[in-house]
């Protein structure tokens, strides 16, 4: 850049004025909120941003690998039947909420989603999902839990139970056979009972000292999975109205939560599994850690490198009852909800969930589709036993993960129960039973 | 002054400053409005919020796991920052002696302090497991009990402590380099030419020196306390019992996992506004250093 003397006798800049950098900045500036004016003002009418065409379905999901291409598979031959075409959106599990919930709150909403159960009542409860309108003709296809998973109190069905997942007791099987367990169970009705569950704990920890026993899969936002524990003592932790806590809390609840301090108190779970705990049951079980752990089926594929074991199933004490994992298919309400619920019944035929639960390792949630159809590539004969126990899962206790306030009654119900494992031995169950229940029924009720 | 003056005279100085008051505006003023609105309401991150006045803030008085979080960050930040400033100035001053390797040596110090959090948290876990990180395989390895660090509060505390001290020493160790490259040389000989040994060269010569930049590491090191959530989220989620719990943590833990959202942005406006207050203070002690800095002069 040159420069010239002004009439002062100072140089002065020449080629860029002060007015001349001002407009370029101001052009800056403008050109570059123009080009965020899309995302930005999405929510206010421009439809810009929207990645997918008019006549295209924008699904938003997430899984592993194996469950994108399954969904792949399912988009392609939606379009090949229909005409209409599947834009896939996958994003991270950590981000599921957040991406829809951004789309919902600015206006564009993915057309189908993939929702946890547990999250399901809360979209319902927001009036963000078109209510199917042929649930009648589609219920008696389902297992009436997992029905009642996507269904209000009316019977209104707002999404499809596209397929569930849930929890078994992985066994060291070299492990069980030296602390002398004796033939293992192999289904549901010939589960261990809670005692006989305690003393194969006692025998395994006898076998290995200085290592638990066992870890069960109530981290990560899993607190609602101990409510297995109570519904199999004939327990509630809502009440039958699901307003609110069932307050005194109930004599399953106390004993579920009595059994499960054991564990604590005795070493037969590692102190660091409780609520709060980052590790997860299937590396501590790989890790030869523990010689049995509670492990559900979609991670049955992450084994690599673990002794042999078996899979046995969940205890039972009054019944048997196991949890409510997997996920639906949602439909929002929007211009394409038509197509969109045509793409849910789609997922959900019977040859279509046995192909994703086959490729997926899920279970399905539908009542005909045959055991032959279902070719699990890993672990198959565990695989149906999960099919199995999947049967266990109850409609009271489903009820009770789904209300619209789940996510309150889960973090309240893992703070409860982290100090019922960690807090004072001495601290009588009767006394945090009622904490848990309080702080429960406050989240519900909030 | 008419108008056309006014213009002529502020005119360009605002033209200057637009770009920057629209960003602003934009990115935090108008979400630091929705914020204060949110925290206002009941809202699940769905559907019409609920106005509740200001129960979200009375609930927060009333609220143990508040409180829990609250004495949990101001414990860390009183820990931190000596540890932090004590460690950084200590291997500052080892490492000025070195000619060769030392910009090496800045770069290994400085490098969790650049990479992301949550590696650095992962690393920290590794390290640090209960069941399977390195430390308690060692342990058991020689014959001792491991340490229960995600199940005990203590442990939880002090591994979460040691993480950060290690990833925020960093800073404080380029920052104290580049100030001791400005020490008073012509000081610093005298004083030993009067007898004054090292300790005795450090306490009243360089630390007098290091004040300024003590005192900006210091606000450095105490904002990002108030700021840190990576590391305590991925080592111990906050637990066992909230003893790890942080006022960051807990409210992403009501705004996200307990769809609280109301009452997690409370939370997190008490933050902003702790941290406000705290660099209000640090601006006016830095006045003060200056002014006397000058004085002394």
């Amino acid at each position: 850049m040159g420069s010239d003397t002004a009439a002062s006798g100072h140089p002065r800049p020449v080629g860029v004025s002060r007015r001349w950098a001002l407009g370029t900045l101001a052009t800056g500036a403008v050109a570059s909120l123009a080009g965020c004016a899309a995302p930005v003002w999405q929510g206010f009418g421009f439809d810009a941003v929207r990645p997918a065409a008019d006549d295209e379905l924008l699904v938003t999901l997430w899984g592993t690998a194996a469950e994108r291409r399954a969904f792949t598979a399912l988009a392609d031959g939606f379009r090949a039947r229909t005409g209409v075409a599947v834009r896939l959106q996958a994003v991270p599990f950590s981000r599921r909420g957040t991406t829809v919930d951004t789309g919902i709150r600015a206006g564009a909403p993915p057309d189908v989603f993939r929702v946890t159960y547990n999250d399901v009542g809360l979209y319902r409860d927001a009036g963000v999902l078109a209510p199917l309108p042929d649930a009648a003709a589609l219920r008696p296809a389902f297992a009436e839990q997992f029905w009642a998973a996507v269904s209000d109190p009316t019977g209104a069905a707002y999404a499809v139970p596209h397929h569930t997942d849930t929890t078994m007791l992985l066994v060291d099987t070299a492990a069980a056979q030296a602390a002398g367990l004796g033939p293992l169970p192999a289904d549901p009705e010939g589960a261990w009972d809670w005692d006989r569950f305690v003393d194969a704990c006692r025998r395994l920890a006898a076998l290995r000292p200085g290592r638990a026993a066992t870890a069960v899969n109530w981290q990560s936002d899993g607190a609602y999975r101990w409510l297995n524990w109570v519904d199999q003592a004939d327990g509630r932790l809502l009440t039958p109205t699901l307003d609110g806590a069932l307050r005194p809390p109930d004599a399953g609840l106390r004993a579920a939560l009595d059994l499960t301090r054991r564990l604590f108190a005795e070493g037969l779970v590692p102190r660091s599994t409780s609520t709060s705990g980052g590790v997860t049951t299937d590396e501590l079980f790989t890790a030869g850690t523990v010689a049995t752990a509670f492990v559900a089926n979609f991670s049955l594929g992450d084994l690599e490198g673990a002794p042999a074991w078996t899979a046995v199933p969940l205890p039972r004490a009054a019944r048997a009852s196991a949890d409510l994992g997997g996920n639906a298919l949602a439909a929002t309400a929007g211009p394409r909800t038509e197509q969109a619920h045509a793409f849910l019944r789609w997922c959900v035929t019977p040859e279509n969930m046995a192909a994703f639960c086959s490729a997926a390792s899920a279970l399905p949630t539908r009542t005909d589709v045959p055991a032959a159809a279902l070719r699990y590539p890993t672990a198959p004969d565990a695989m149906a036993r999960y099919v199995a126990q999947a049967a266990t899962v109850r409609r009271p206790l489903v009820e009770q993960v789904t209300v619209p306030r789940a996510a309150a009654v889960t973090a309240e119900l893992g703070d409860g129960l982290e100090r019922a494992f960690l807090g004072d031995p001495a601290t009588p169950t009767a006394d945090l039973a009622e904490a848990i229940a309080g702080s429960v029924d406050r989240a519900v009720r909030r | 002054m008419s108008a056309v003056t006014a213009i002529r005279r502020h005119g360009s100085a605002w033209a200057m400053l637009a770009p920057v008051l629209v960003v602003v505006a934009v990115f935090v003023a108008y979400p630091l409005i929705g914020a204060v609105a949110t925290s206002l309401t009941r809202d699940s991150g769905l559907g019409d919020a609920r106005g509740v006045g200001l129960a979200n803030y009375g609930e927060l008085a009333g609220d143990p796991v508040f409180w829990r979080a609250t004495a949990n960050t101001v414990g860390l930040t009183v820990l931190l920052v000596p540890l932090v400033l004590g460690s950084g100035l200590g291997i500052a001053l080892l490492l000025r002696r070195l000619t060769r390797g030392r910009a090496l040596l800045q770069a290994v110090f400085l490098a969790p302090y650049v990479v992301s959090g949550v590696v650095v948290a992962l690393l920290g876990r590794t390290v640090f497991d209960e069941n399977v990180g390195v430390v308690n395989r060692a342990l058991r390895g020689v014959g001792l009990d491991g340490v229960p660090w995600q199940s005990s509060p203590t442990a939880a505390g002090l591994s979460v402590l040691v993480v950060l001290v290690w990833a925020r020493s960093g800073l404080a160790v380029v920052v104290y380099l580049a100030a001791l490259a400005d020490a008073p040389r012509g000081q610093l000989e005298a004083a030993e030419l009067d007898g004054a040994g090292p300790w005795a060269r450090l306490w009243h010569v360089l630390l007098p020196h290091l004040r300024p930049t003590t005192v900006f590491l210091a606000v450095v090191v105490v904002v990002e306390t108030f700021r840190t959530f990576d590391v305590v989220y991925v080592m111990t989620g906050g637990g066992p019992q909230h003893a790890t719990e942080l006022l960051v943590t807990y409210s992403y833990a009501q705004g996200f996992d307990a769809r609280a959202q109301g009452y997690g942005t409370a939370i997190g406006l008490v933050v902003l506004a702790v941290v406000g207050l705290g660099t209000a203070l640090w601006w006016r002690v830095q006045a003060r250093t200056e002014d006397t800095a000058v004085v002394e002069r």
